[in-house]
């Protein structure tokens, strides 16, 4: 469960949305339901019924009122708490310490690390890898050369869309070393299931050696 | 025959309609027992990636364009006149003239298939480039974009007929605010259709110019902008969210206050909550591109966030009008409750996906998959199911087998939330929507089996309505006006089927339930 245990310092940003919303989602799941239950075992029509009619009313303003006013309060609550978060999260913010450019295309990846002449290919069968430094700031620069891709690292709880015709900005600063999957989120024809990458955090000084070699070492 | 191609009656014209609609609902079920099939082991083989690509694509392109909409249509079309004591639609030839063209878009659609390369696998949103490339898409999906536009055409039609027939064609004593929560329904939804198709008969005909006649409104490389397709598609395709469930809001309505022998509670807050919805609704396409980055995300979360109020505002009446009634759980009162079960959970989830940064994690995997099956599929199907048991025996002059119907209920309820529940957690493991395999990692093995076997479930409970429609019109008891003993509005003060002109005399029409008062003179009161 990647909310659980986000692996980058923007998605432990994230993740804070998630447990607020679910947190609102319980309470509204757990108060209607109760209501609805409530109802459905207690105006049950008995056995012994006397077929005689219930109340009946048409409309309580007051408790019409207070169903109005607590969602309103509600979504205000909620729409404060996104835009804290999203800010956050969208701000781009000076001097990454590595800057990769990611190039989606129909089935796979290329990630190039300018300055560096590094450029790293996949196919389908056999993923690339995006090497990332450990606690620093990379910038993703993400375009599509073909169809709408997105470019989606579970563990980060982010994805971004790569459309053609614009290149997207974003930054990653993982917290945690190890592999994880990446995949293309928006389908893109024939292998679009196929369409994956592997994010490999190692520490900065593996990081740095590897850049210096041209990506040849092993991390 | 002769009666069914060139009858204009309303009522032979919604049976068409939900007829059309039930055959294509067998095929988009098919389809989607081929799906779960091929997920429901990781790394499986049992359809390539081309015919996975097309099943998807049609699956979802048969459940929103020719079966939960135009069911509606079909209700509509057989209900409303009979709600406001009307003897027919307003235009009776337009309206024959749009079920031959929705008939007619869904055949275009299904013999796509068997185009030279296979039918349309750009799903159901057809997204450009994707969908302009000539390269790998034939004839298939020219033949999905025609179809698309004939649908569109054929329901802009109904959409007219509808306004122009609740607002001028009401009976004697008929006031606006006299007129039943689904019919009020209908019209926000006709409302919403004539604003928001326009806009997808304009985008599937600027993806044909593109595809034949060298236009570049979404190809970057000549100025165009594939941005530009998301916000005219979406612009269509979120009030098409809406289109799909007011109906069965009214549906839903009108079964909890005849089963629990009471009013509808908060009646006014019912109508304004509808318009409410639509007219938001035509304000939040772009959540559907938080991830883009290219939109004004704040915008559009605030305004999806809002809907949330007027959806509250129907739950809140719903319960009130179950409130102190004395409930009796027929099928149609066990598909409504169910609904609202399910319905809920596609609520709440909603309102998280509305949040971009969970939508940067849930956007286009299962976690999304599984929120709009559980409004579509757990909400509008199962108040498909509660209008077929509820008006059935006055549409077709029998009841559905009440015993069947309620192994019927228990057996979908039950199949829906295994098959949709496990979809939450593939999403959030990191499962993108739209593949054909995926790597067996984490829980999706079992998670992916187990949402297969609630497929199979409900396939069986499927089967099960079938042999109960065959059961019950063999055993056909005929019924009286009002079969349930309980009816509050109009369609129920006329013969199970009712005559060709409806009424051979109406009720006084002096409140929004004019047959209860009819019933009940001693409660009867002059309302609105």
């Amino acid at each position: 469960m990647p909310i659980l245990n986000p692996a980058s310092v923007q998605g432990m940003d994230l993740r804070g949305d998630w447990y607020i919303f679910f947190g609102a989602a319980m309470f509204v799941a757990v108060f209607v339901y109760a209501l609805i239950l409530y109802s459905v075992f207690k105006w049950r029509k008995r056995r012994d019924d006397d077929g005689s009619l219930p109340p009946q009313f048409h409309k309580n303003p007051p408790i019409e009122i207070t169903g109005v006013v607590i969602p309103i309060i509600m979504v205000i609550g909620l729409f404060y708490v996104t835009y804290l978060r999203e800010g956050v999260v969208d701000f781009l913010k000076p001097s990454p310490y590595a800057t990769v450019d990611v190039a989606a295309y129909r089935w796979a990846w290329q990630f190039r690390y300018p300055g560096h002449n590094i450029t790293v290919n996949g196919t389908p069968r056999n993923p690339p890898v995006l090497v990332m430094p450990l606690g620093k700031m990379t910038q993703i620069n993400l375009y599509s050369s073909d169809v709408v891709h997105a470019f989606w690292v579970p563990a980060f709880l982010f994805k971004r869309d790569a459309t053609p015709g614009y290149t997207m900005h974003f930054d990653i600063t993982p917290t945690r070393t190890g592999l994880f999957r990446g995949e293309c989120a928006e389908y893109c024809g024939l292998d679009h299931a196929l369409m994956v990458f592997t994010v490999k955090v190692v520490p900065v000084a593996d990081y740095d050696r590897w850049l210096a070699s041209g990506g040849t070492t092993t991390t | 025959m002769k009666m069914w191609l060139t009858s204009t009656n309303h009522k032979q014209i919604g049976l068409m309609y939900i007829s059309t609609t039930f055959f294509f609902f067998i095929l988009a079920g098919i389809l989607s027992l081929l799906i779960r099939l091929q997920l429901a082991q990781p790394d499986q083989n049992i359809l390539t990636p081309h015919e996975y690509n097309q099943i998807f694509t049609l699956h979802g392109t048969a459940m929103i364009f020719l079966v939960i909409a135009p069911f509606a249509f079909g209700l509509g079309n057989f209900l409303v006149p009979l709600q406001i004591g009307a003897h027919d639609m307003a235009f009776p030839r337009l309206n024959l003239l749009g079920v031959f063209l929705f008939i007619f878009s869904g055949i275009i659609i299904f013999l796509g298939v068997f185009a030279e390369g296979g039918g349309a696998f750009a799903g159901w949103t057809a997204y450009a480039p994707l969908s302009t490339m000539i390269v790998g898409t034939g004839a298939g999906q020219d033949l999905w974009l025609l179809g698309i536009l004939v649908n569109s055409v054929a329901t802009i039609m109904v959409a007219i007929n509808f306004v122009v027939t609740i607002l001028l064609y009401r009976a004697p004593g008929m006031t606006m605010w006299r007129m039943p929560i689904f019919t009020w329904e209908i019209l926000a939804t006709a409302l919403l259709i004539l604003m928001a198709f326009p806009s997808l008969a304009c985008v599937v005909c600027e993806l044909l110019l593109e595809r034949h006649y060298g236009a570049q409104f979404f190809n970057p490389a000549h100025g165009g902008d594939p941005i530009l397709y998301q916000h005219l598609f979406w612009f269509f395709g979120h009030p098409e969210v809406y289109v799909m469930i007011l109906p069965y809001f009214g549906v839903v309505t009108e079964v909890l206050a005849v089963f629990s022998r009471k009013p509808v509670f908060g009646y006014v807050g019912l109508v304004l909550s509808a318009f409410a919805i639509a007219g938001l609704s035509m304000g939040v396409w772009a959540h559907h591109m938080f991830t883009t980055g290219a939109v004004a995300n704040g915008f559009f979360s605030g305004m999806s966030f809002l809907i949330a109020v007027p959806t509250g505002v129907k739950f809140w009446n719903w319960i009130g009008t179950m409130w102190k009634g004395k409930l009796e759980f027929t099928t149609p009162m066990l598909f409504a409750v169910g609904f609202l079960f399910n319905f809920l959970i596609g609520g709440i989830t909603g309102v998280m996906v509305a949040s971009p940064p969970i939508d940067y994690h849930a956007e286009d995997s299962y976690f999304l998959v599984a929120h709009f099956h559980y409004t579509l599929g757990g909400g509008a199907l199962f108040a498909v199911f509660a209008a077929i048991y509820y008006w059935g025996p006055k549409m077709f002059g029998f009841k559905l087998n009440e015993t069947m119907g309620k192994a019927n209920f228990w057996l979908m309820f039950i199949g829906f939330n295994i098959t949709f529940i496990p979809q939450f957690f593939a999403g959030i493991e990191g499962m993108p929507r739209r593949v054909f395999t995926y790597a067996p990692t984490g829980d999706l093995g079992w998670l992916n089996a187990v949402s297969s076997i609630g497929a199979g479930i409900m396939a069986i409970s499927a089967v099960g309505f079938v042999l109960n429609v065959i059961v019950s019109k063999l055993a056909q008891e005929p019924v009286g006006d009002d079969p349930w003993g309980a009816g509050q509005t109009l369609e129920w003060a006329t013969s199970s089927p009712p005559p060709e002109f409806n009424f051979h005399a109406l009720p006084p029409i002096r409140s929004e339930r004019p047959v209860f008062d009819m019933r009940h003179p001693e409660l009867a009161e002059e309302r609105h």
